[in-house]
């Protein structure tokens, strides 16, 4: 408890929640940080889509910047990670949104989920390469 | 915290900051509302980037002039930088305090302003030329 002396008004220290140095490491736990990490590169991922948004809107050789940088094995490695986090965090929000009504928070249940964050994310994001690359 | 008959200290100043300031409710019903919004429009949003992805300048823009594409991609950058902005919010006030929260939750906000308004104005440039 904060010290009771502090003064009329102050801002007492806030309640902080156990977490890293408290709890070993789960399962539903890594799947809470990964979801976390892959929400932030999303953050940074859309600057993609602007780009490519942005080079639509202006002309052909504008474009071919854009085109030329996705074409790239760079561009194909960050736009394989985005396609990943966007998958990932996806799938770890449906299991969010399961949760938030109530269901599926039991024990065995609940860390089949977060494996089934973790593989459905995979899936999809290999599903959707294979279709990408197979109709290019 | 006992009452003693000599302290002056009002009830209220005795439980102020202990508490909800009762502001969040709005932020995390939005963050859910457009986490579920976000489910199809994904879907619709991967669709429609294996099928640009592969086109050409030209090709990217006369699928875009289309109405239904479109609007979905308009609703994708809208429901997703409205989702993106809560998020980094709430990842912001768990690991920054101080006077630099304030410069981050301001920079995060006028981040995902310009990046929302470039993303919308590109592709509705795109849709009515």
């Amino acid at each position: 408890m904060a010290s009771s002396d502090a003064l009329p008004g102050s801002r007492r220290p806030r309640p902080l929640s156990p977490h890293l140095s408290i709890y070993r490491l789960t399962m539903t736990m890594a799947m809470s940080i990964v979801h976390r990490i892959s929400g932030v590169a999303l953050y940074f991922g859309v600057l993609v889509l602007a780009w490519f948004l942005i080079a639509a809107s202006a002309d052909a050789s504008t474009f071919a910047v854009f085109s030329d940088f996705i074409g790239s094995f760079i561009g194909r490695v960050v736009l394989f990670v985005v396609t990943w986090a966007l998958f990932h965090h996806l799938v770890g929000g449906v299991r969010h949104i399961i949760w938030d009504a109530g269901y599926g928070l039991d024990a065995p249940l609940r860390d089949q989920m977060a494996w089934a964050t973790l593989i459905g994310g995979f899936a999809l994001t290999v599903f959707v390469w294979i279709v990408g690359l197979a109709i290019r | 915290m006992a009452d003693h008959p000599s302290d002056l200290r009002t009830p209220l100043s005795k439980v102020r900051f202990l508490g909800s300031a009762r502001m969040g409710t709005n932020e995390a019903w939005l963050i859910h509302l457009t986490s579920l919004a976000l489910v199809p429009l994904t879907f619709s949003f991967v669709w429609l980037m294996l099928d640009l992805l592969r086109k050409d300048y030209n090709g990217v823009r006369g699928e875009l002039t289309h109405p239904v594409p479109a609007i979905l991609l308009l609703a994708f950058i809208f429901a997703g930088i409205v989702h993106m902005e809560l998020g980094m919010r709430s990842v912001i006030v768990d690991y920054i305090g101080g006077q630099s929260r304030a410069w981050a939750l301001a920079a995060n906000t006028c981040f995902a302003a310009l990046l929302a308004l470039a993303c919308l104005y590109a592709t509705l440039r795109v849709a009515f030329t």
